[in-house]
């Protein structure tokens, strides 16, 4: 415990830019999902092709290929574009953290477009036109039938995405971002242990996603209250 | 002339899910060759009182005897009592990943270690008997369900049962196909098997039932021959039952 | 800013070269994984309190973190620990092939056992009930009414999985692997063409991906031909 005592602050804040970065990608994951769900859903044909594209890039390309290529990638059209105004700049990247965040929200919003898309297929048309039949307006059989049933569908695999983006902020230590691994490799360099500071790297998530995991379930039983079969 | 002893046997037997009672104070014998027809309405403890018989529910007062064995926690081999008793539920239930040939044989070779040719054997014959014996490498999700549900008498069948218990066999079907799955259950009580039979069908009670027990609340209420029972029925709630069954 | 075709023509047979050792971890984590998953899972349905806690415990640390970590525990973190480097198990965790592949063994063995236990969940209990009322003992109704009726149900989950295994392999770069990743971050710190090198890459993983799933509908249709409904 004595050799984590310069560390605790150093962890804390690490931990405190993997909340960061999780709430930050969280946002644009949903953001991208919602888009991609739409558009599978639009019925024109080429906006789904670009749907459809979009999900088998993402799906079919490891996390960290990803992060390296828009990191290195924006960081080399950045400074090109930089040297096009002033040519005596040498190097322009774009900050780890929002290399990072876009690309792992773009890699799990990928997922989130079929999640998002199945939860609206999955409401019963039944009720849809029930509302209709009883005189709702198209926006408020959105806003009170579509929503809340396709909130509680996508509950599940929602919280299975928060946890997917959770882990993956790990690999964005790879660029240079200062989070816990980051941390961790510092803290090996003076102190030569590095089982003991993975661990707590370890732990370190394994919190965050026992937050994630027991909130998801605080939700879910409240989505489900009303719908459960005595 | 001293009666036979009764293959079944059920003594004040109850049962309950959690606060709910579901039986109470079930008193039945059955002799062999004794075809029983058992009618109530729905959570009346019908399917409870026969799956408790086979054991896939267990009694929580009472004795069940099958023969002279007696049905408890320590009972030391429930398979070999299993085995001469044979079920046909409402949903089929047949295996889905088996052809039906093999639906036929799967238990046979596992349970009564018949030889493969053997089992082939006493298979086909049973398809023959329930008239299907062309969907034998078929799957079950080829079949109607009348067609399903006939293969799921030969399957149990093919065991050689001592006794047949029905839950509800008909229910599940659409009713052009009822018939077809009746007149199985009609040749087999001709036959003199033994069975005891949860069902709606009062046509089937009449024609070939031995006695008629009607249950209500997890109790048996009445019971009596088909001719006494459906003429001159003596309480209030099986009056009842049967003016809402029959009439419509 | 130009995109550099004949650096492409060059650098993609020398990422190709990795595709070798790619394989080798993929087969050899899904392999050691199912292997752990399954027995994972007959700890889980085992009804027992002592298999079945310790099971949920190994799950849900190892779904919990991430997969990175665990790669670093055991390359970088077990060569501290003394009972390690003395053990006869030390030839694998000094190697960062032998440490990836239990690495990726360990992580992919806990979520395939949820997946198979999901299948496993998803047997119609009717059928087994009808198994039980034959007179088939719990040994035999598993193993012939549950396990393929289960492995089916499992098997869509089960690619997924083996998909997200594939991409995995690509973290083994980080611990000097050369696989296809390991090759290609080398060779973008030489040349500082990124797009062209990763986005190569990129397009490689995805002709594997398309072809994996493509195996594994084969696969899906074959075991499930009985669900096909005629007419």
């Amino acid at each position: 415990m004595e050799l984590l005592s310069g560390w605790w602050d150093d962890f804390f804040w690490g931990s405190v830019v993997v909340a960061q970065v999780f709430l930050a990608s969280l946002v644009l994951m949903v953001i991208f999902g919602l888009i991609g769900a739409a558009a599978k859903l639009s019925g024109n044909r080429i906006v789904q092709k670009i749907a459809n594209g979009y999900t088998v890039v993402f799906r079919g390309t490891p996390e960290i290929l990803v992060i390296l290529l828009l990191y290195f990638g924006s960081a080399i059209t950045l400074t090109w574009i930089s040297r096009l105004f002033n040519p005596d700049i040498k190097f322009v990247d774009v900050p780890p953290f929002w290399a990072g965040t876009v690309a792992i929200a773009l890699i799990v919003g990928s997922y989130a477009t079929e999640t998002f898309r199945g939860a609206f297929l999955g409401v019963r048309p039944g009720s849809i036109e029930a509302a209709k039949a009883l005189g709702m307006s198209g926006l408020q059989v959105f806003f009170y039938i579509r929503i809340p049933e396709m909130w509680r569908l996508a509950l599940p695999p929602f919280g299975n995405h928060m946890l997917s983006l959770i882990k993956d902020t790990a690999l964005i230590s790879i660029i240079g971002l200062n989070e816990t691994l980051f941390v961790a490799k510092q803290a090996i360099g003076t102190t030569g242990k590095p089982f003991t500071m993975y661990i707590v790297v370890g732990l370190i998530y394994l919190g965050f996603s026992t937050v994630i995991t027991l909130t998801v379930m605080a939700l879910e039983r409240y989505g489900n209250h009303t719908v459960r079969a005595r | 002339m001293i009666s036979p002893q009764p293959l079944i046997r059920m003594q004040n037997v109850g049962k309950h899910f959690g606060t709910f009672q579901a039986l109470k104070g079930i008193n039945l014998d059955v002799i062999k060759g004794e075809r029983i027809v058992v009618c109530g309405p729905s959570g009346s403890g019908k399917s409870t009182m026969i799956r408790c018989i086979n054991r896939l529910e267990k009694h929580d007062e009472g004795r069940i005897l099958i023969g002279d064995t007696e049905l408890t926690d320590q009972i030391k081999d429930l398979n070999a009592v299993r085995r001469e008793i044979g079920m046909v539920f409402q949903s089929f239930n047949l295996f889905p990943h088996m052809t039906i040939l093999n639906n036929l044989m799967l238990a046979q070779k596992l349970v009564r270690k018949t030889p493969k040719a053997k089992a082939r054997d006493i298979a086909m014959r049973y398809l023959e008997r329930v008239k299907i014996p062309e969907q034998a490498d078929k799957y079950p999700v080829q079949l109607s369900g009348g067609q399903q549900q006939r293969v799921a008498i030969a399957r149990a069948l093919c065991m050689k049962p001592e006794v047949m218990l029905f839950d509800e066999p008909t229910s599940a079907l659409d009713p052009e196909m009822i018939n077809e799955v009746l007149e199985v259950m009609v040749d087999l009580a001709r036959e003199g098997m033994t069975m005891i039979c949860v069902t709606h069908e009062m046509g089937f009670a009449r024609s070939v039932a031995d006695r008629v027990i009607f249950m209500d609340a997890g109790e048996i209420v009445e019971e009596a021959d088909p001719e006494t029972f459906f003429k001159t029925p003596q309480h209030e709630r099986t009056k009842l039952f049967l003016s809402q069954i029959l009439s419509h | 800013m130009s995109f550099d075709l004949s650096l492409i023509v060059e650098t993609v047979p020398k990422m190709l070269a990795g595709v070798g050792l790619t394989f080798q971890l993929l087969g050899l984590s899904a392999f050691l994984g199912l292997i752990l998953a399954i027995v994972l899972l007959l700890m889980r349905i085992s009804g027992k309190w002592y298999l079945d806690w310790p099971a949920q415990l190994y799950i849900y640390v190892f779904r919990g973190t991430p997969i990175l970590v665990q790669i670093f525990i055991i390359y970088y973190g077990f060569p501290q620990l003394e009972f390690i480097r003395e053990s006869v198990l030390w030839p694998i965790f000094r190697d960062p092939f032998g440490c990836a592949v239990v690495a990726l063994s360990l992580n992919t063995g806990a979520y395939v056992s949820e997946i198979l236990r999901g299948g496993v969940l998803g047997v119609d209990r009717g059928v087994l009930e009808a198994g039980e009322a034959l007179g088939l003992s719990t040994t035999q109704r598993f193993i012939y009414l549950t396990t393929p009726i289960a492995t089916r149900l499992a098997l869509p989950a089960y690619g997924n999985d083996i998909i997200s295994l594939l991409k995995s392999t690509a973290l083994a770069s980080t611990i000097t692997l050369m696989d296809m990743t390991g090759i290609a971050r080398t060779i973008v710190a030489q040349t500082y063409a990124p797009y062209e090198i990763f986005i190569s890459l990129a397009i490689i993983y995805m002709i594997l991906t398309f072809f994996l799933q493509k195996f594994i509908g084969l696969i899906e249709a074959y075991l499930g031909r009985y669900t096909k409904r005629e007419s």
